[in-house]
C-alpha cells in the first residue's frame, strides 16, 4: 500500500548555523546583479525564498498537507475517482511546491559554504565558480517568485479574453480593436496560442465584440489581471474637428476548465439555439459562408456565439464550450460568494470597474488604478509588453490578501 | 448553364442509365464516363512559393476588394468576404499560423504555398467579380464536422441541411434495429448526407449499416465517390449513378432509412437567387417544378414501396407550405402508408424537415 506522507521540512542552515530568516535579519544591503558580493546575492535569494513561501501561505501549507495525506491513505478514496484526481492532484501539487521551496534554501546554503570553504583555501578558482552559481540562482528564483503569484487553482488553465467596446461609436470601437490586438500580440509574445473565437465588426472601423481563446501554461493566471475597463484619451481620427475622446473597452477573462474539474451539467433542452444566416428563405435559395450561432442557457441566461467557423457544427462546438466556460465561471463566483475566503478576490473582478487609463494626448503615459504602476510608452503598451502592469497587480493583490 | 448541358434529368432517367446500372452492393459509375473530380485547394501539394511581401501586397489588394464590395442580392458582404480571404490564406499557405505571424513585418522570406499567387489574384476576382461561390473558389465545404469536396455541377451542402443528421441519429438511437439496415440518400450530391448518415450508423459501435447514394449527375457521382474514399467509406457506401430509385430495383420493400435534399425551388424563382447560386450552382440540383414540389411528391410516391415497414425518412423542404403540403398529401393520398409524420424547423425557425415512418 502506498502511503502519502507530508514530509514537513526541518529548518534548513549553513554549517555555520545561518537560515533564511538569519540572513534576512542581517539586513545585508542588496546590491545590483553584477556587484560581485556574496552577501547581497544571498540577501536576494533570501527574500525571494521568503516572499515565495509567503505567497504559498507557507505556514498553512504543512497542515493542509498532512490533511490531504490523510484523504490519501483512505480505503475508501477511489470509490470517488473525481474526488479522488482532485485531492491526489492539490497533494501532488503542494508536495512539489514545498520541495521545490526547499530545494532553493538547500542550494542557498551550499553556495554560501562552498564560498566560504574556498575562501579559507584560498581557491579562487572554486570562489568564483561558486558566486557564479550564487548568481544564477539570484535570477532563477526571481522568476520562480513570478510564478509562485499563481498559486489560484484555475490559474493553470487556458482561457477566454473578451473584449467589448463601450459606449461611443467608431470610436470606442476602434479602442476595442487596439485592446484585442494588446492581447494578441501579448499573448504571441508568451508564446501562448492565440485563436479568435468571435469577432464583430464595428460598421465603420474597428470591433464590437471579441472573444479569443488563449492556450498556454498558466493563460488564466496571468490573463485575469485584465479583467475591468479599459479607457482611453486621445484625439479621435474619427472626429474631423480634431478634439479628445474618452473611451472604454470592458475586458472580461473565463478559465476553461480541464476534464479534471467539475462542470456544470448543461442540459440539451435548456438550450436555445439560434442561427443567423445571411437571406430569409435558407436552404437551398442561399449560398453564404456566414453560419454564426448563438446559444442561450435559458436558466442562467448566459449567452455565447460563434462566427468565424467554417461550418454551422463547428460554430455551434466552439460557441458551446465558450458556454460552458461560462456557466461553470458563474457557478463558480456563486460558489466564492458563499466563501468568505474569496470575497475580497470576488469585488476585484467587477466587469465595469475601471482598472487602467491609456493617455496618448496631451501628454503620454499608461497607469494602472488598482497599483499606481505607470508607463510613459503608451506604444509598447499597446504593442503587447502588458507583463509590467500583470505582474505588479498579482503580487499587490496576493500581498494584500496575505495581509487581511 | 446547366439549361445548356446535356444532362437533363428526362434525358438521362431511364433510357442510357439503366443499361449501365452495375450489380448492387459495388461503386456504380461507369468508368468510361467518369470525370475526374477536382483536388481541393487545401489538399494540393505545396509546390508554389512566393515571398512574403508579394503575399502581403495580394492580400491588401484582396483586402480593399472586398471592403469595397457589396451586393444588392444578399449575397456577399464585406465582413463575410474578408472572412472567406481569410481561410482562403488558410488553405492557399502551408503554414498559415507563421504566415500570419509575419504578415505585417518586413521582410523577403519566402512561404510555399499550394497556388501560385497569379492563381491567387485570379481566384479573388472570380469570387468578387464573378460572384463564384467561395466553396467552389477553394473547391471545398466545411459541413458538419466533415470538409468535403465540391466543384461546378455539385450543390453547395447547406447549414440546414446539417439537421437531417440530428435526426438520424436521433432516430436510431429510439430504434436500434435501423442502425443496421440499408439506408439510402437520393440526390446525394458531394455525398454530404451519405457520409454523414454512414458514420452516424457506425457509431454504435459493430457493424452498422449500409447507405447508398444516388445521383442523376456524374459529376455528382464522381464528387461524392471522392470524398467516400477520402473519408474511406467505400466499403460502406455504393454511389449509383440514376434518377432517385431508378437504381435502387434491388432494394425495394428492404430500406431502413431514406434521407433526401430535392431541387425544391420553384422553377420561376430561380433567377432572381442571390447570383452564387443562380449563376454557379447546378439547377438540377435546385429546380423542382412549377410549384417546387415535383421531386418530394416523387420521393414520397416511391418510399411507399422502397421503405420497409417502421423504416424512417427525412426530407428537406422550401419551408412551411411545401412541408405541409407534403404532410398532407401522405395523410390523404397515402393514407395508411406512413405513420408519426412529423415537420420539423430549422434553426431559422423555418419548417424545414419533414421526417416520418413506415407503417408497420
Amino acid at each position: 500500500m502506498r502511503v502519502f506522507s507530508s514530509q514537513a521540512a526541518a529548518e534548513a542552515s549553513t554549517s555555520d548555523g545561518l537560515t533564511v530568516e538569519g540572513i534576512i535579519a542581517n539586513n545585508w544591503v542588496i546590491y545590483d546583479e553584477n556587484e560581485s558580493d556574496w552577501k547581497s546575492h544571498a540577501a536576494a535569494i533570501a527574500q525571494s525564498i521568503h516572499l515565495i513561501k509567503k505567497r504559498l501561505r507557507w505556514k498553512e501549507l504543512i497542515p493542509k498537507l498532512e490533511m490531504l495525506s490523510e484523504e490519501l491513505n483512505k480505503e475508501d478514496l477511489w470509490d470517488d475517482p473525481s474526488h479522488a484526481g482532485k485531492i491526489s492532484r492539490e497533494h501532488g501539487s503542494i508536495m512539489g511546491k514545498i520541495k521545490a521551496a526547499n530545494a532553493f534554501e538547500q542550494e542557498l546554503f551550499e553556495h554560501i559554504d562552498m564560498i566560504k570553504l574556498a575562501r579559507e583555501e584560498n581557491d579562487t578558482e572554486l570562489e568564483s565558480e561558486s558566486m557564479n552559481a550564487l548568481l544564477a540562482l539570484r535570477r532563477n528564483i526571481k522568476e520562480k517568485e513570478l510564478e509562485a503569484l499563481l498559486a489560484g487553482e484555475h490559474d493553470p488553465c487556458p482561457c477566454f479574453i473578451e473584449v467589448q467596446a463601450g459606449a461611443g461609436g467608431t470610436e470606442s470601437m476602434d479602442w476595442a480593436s487596439m485592446v484585442m490586438q494588446m492581447y494578441k500580440k501579448w499573448a504571441e509574445s508568451r508564446h501562448f496560442g492565440v485563436a479568435v473565437v468571435e469577432e464583430i465588426a464595428g460598421e465603420m472601423a474597428g470591433i464590437k465584440r471579441a472573444t479569443i481563446r488563449v492556450d498556454g501554461d498558466y493563460a488564466y493566471g496571468y490573463a485575469k489581471a485584465e479583467v475591468g475597463a479599459h479607457r482611453l484619451v486621445r484625439i479621435s481620427p474619427f472626429d474631423s474637428n480634431k478634439r479628445r475622446h474618452t473611451s472604454f473597452a470592458s475586458v472580461a477573462v473565463i478559465p476553461i476548465l480541464g476534464d479534471g474539474f467539475s462542470h456544470v451539467q448543461i442540459n440539451e433542452s435548456d438550450l436555445k439555439i439560434e442561427r443567423f444566416r445571411a437571406g430569409g428563405a435558407g436552404g437551398q435559395h442561399v449560398n453564404t459562408t456566414e453560419s454564426a450561432v448563438r446559444i442561450t442557457h435559458i436558466p442562467t441566461g448566459v449567452t455565447a456565439s460563434c462566427q468565424n467557423e467554417r461550418s454551422q457544427h463547428q460554430n455551434k462546438a466552439s460557441a458551446m464550450s465558450v458556454l460552458q466556460s461560462r456557466v461553470d465561471q458563474l457557478e463558480m463566483q456563486r460558489q466564492a460568494q458563499k466563501n468568505a475566503e474569496h470575497t475580497q478576490s470576488l469585488t476585484d473582478i467587477n466587469f465595469g470597474s475601471q482598472i487602467r487609463s491609456y493617455v496618448l494626448h496631451p501628454y503620454r503615459m499608461v497607469k494602472d488604478h488598482r497599483t499606481d504602476y505607470e508607463v510613459s510608452d503608451p506604444d509598447s503598451v499597446l504593442e503587447g509588453d502588458l507583463d509590467g502592469f500583470i505582474l505588479s497587480y498579482l503580487s499587490a493583490s496576493l500581498d494584500k490578501n496575505e495581509d487581511d | 448553364m446547366m439549361k445548356s448541358s446535356s444532362f437533363t434529368r428526362a434525358t438521362l432517367s431511364l433510357s442510357s442509365i439503366l443499361s449501365l446500372r452495375p450489380k448492387p452492393g459495388r461503386v456504380a459509375f461507369c468508368s468510361a464516363a467518369k470525370p475526374k473530380p477536382q483536388t481541393p485547394l487545401y489538399l494540393r501539394p505545396p509546390e508554389f512559393r512566393a515571398t512574403l511581401s508579394d503575399l502581403r501586397k495580394w492580400h491588401i489588394w484582396a483586402k480593399t476588394e472586398a471592403c469595397n464590395f457589396s451586393a444588392v442580392d444578399g449575397g456577399a458582404e464585406s465582413s463575410l468576404l474578408r472572412r472567406e480571404l481569410r481561410w482562403l490564406v488558410e488553405d492557399a499557405v502551408e503554414q498559415p499560423g507563421l504566415v500570419w505571424e509575419e504578415m505585417n513585418e518586413e521582410g523577403g522570406r519566402e512561404v510555399a504555398m499550394r497556388a501560385c499567387l497569379e492563381e491567387l489574384y485570379e481566384m479573388w476576382k472570380e469570387r468578387i467579380e464573378e460572384r463564384r461561390p467561395f466553396q467552389y473558389v477553394v473547391g471545398c465545404e466545411h459541413w458538419r464536422d466533415l470538409i468535403l469536396s465540391v466543384e461546378e455541377g455539385v450543390l453547395i451542402p447547406r447549414p440546414e441541411t446539417e439537421v437531417i443528421v440530428d435526426l438520424v441519429d436521433a432516430a436510431v438511437k429510439a430504434d436500434e434495429e435501423l442502425r443496421d439496415g440499408y439506408w439510402a440518400d437520393l440526390g446525394t450530391g458531394s455525398g454530404a448526407l451519405a457520409i454523414a448518415v454512414a458514420r452516424v450508423l457506425g457509431g454504435g459501435g459493430g457493424g452498422g449499416g449500409r447507405v447508398a447514394a444516388v445521383d442523376l449527375s456524374p459529376i455528382a457521382v464522381a464528387v461524392a465517390s471522392y470524398n467516400v474514399e477520402r473519408y474511406n467509406l467505400q466499403e460502406r457506401i455504393c454511389v449509383r449513378l440514376g434518377s432517385w430509385f431508378d437504381p435502387l430495383e434491388d432494394l425495394r420493400g428492404e430500406l431502413s432509412g431514406l434521407v433526401s435534399n430535392p431541387p425544391y425551388i420553384p422553377s420561376d424563382d430561380i433567377d432572381g437567387l442571390q447570383a452564387e447560386v443562380s449563376r454557379h450552382e447546378p439547377r438540377l440540383a435546385l429546380d423542382g417544378g412549377p410549384n417546387g414540389m415535383d421531386d418530394l411528391i416523387h420521393l414520397c410516391n416511391g418510399a411507399a414501396s422502397m421503405l420497409k415497414p417502421r423504416a424512417f425518412f427525412a426530407f428537406e423542404t422550401n419551408g412551411e407550405m411545401q412541408s405541409k403540403f407534403l404532410v398532407d398529401y401522405m395523410d390523404t393520398k397515402m393514407k395508411g402508408s406512413f405513420c408519426r409524420l412529423n415537420i420539423i424547423s430549422d434553426f431559422a425557425g423555418i419548417q424545414r424537415f419533414v421526417t416520418g415512418y413506415r407503417s408497420a
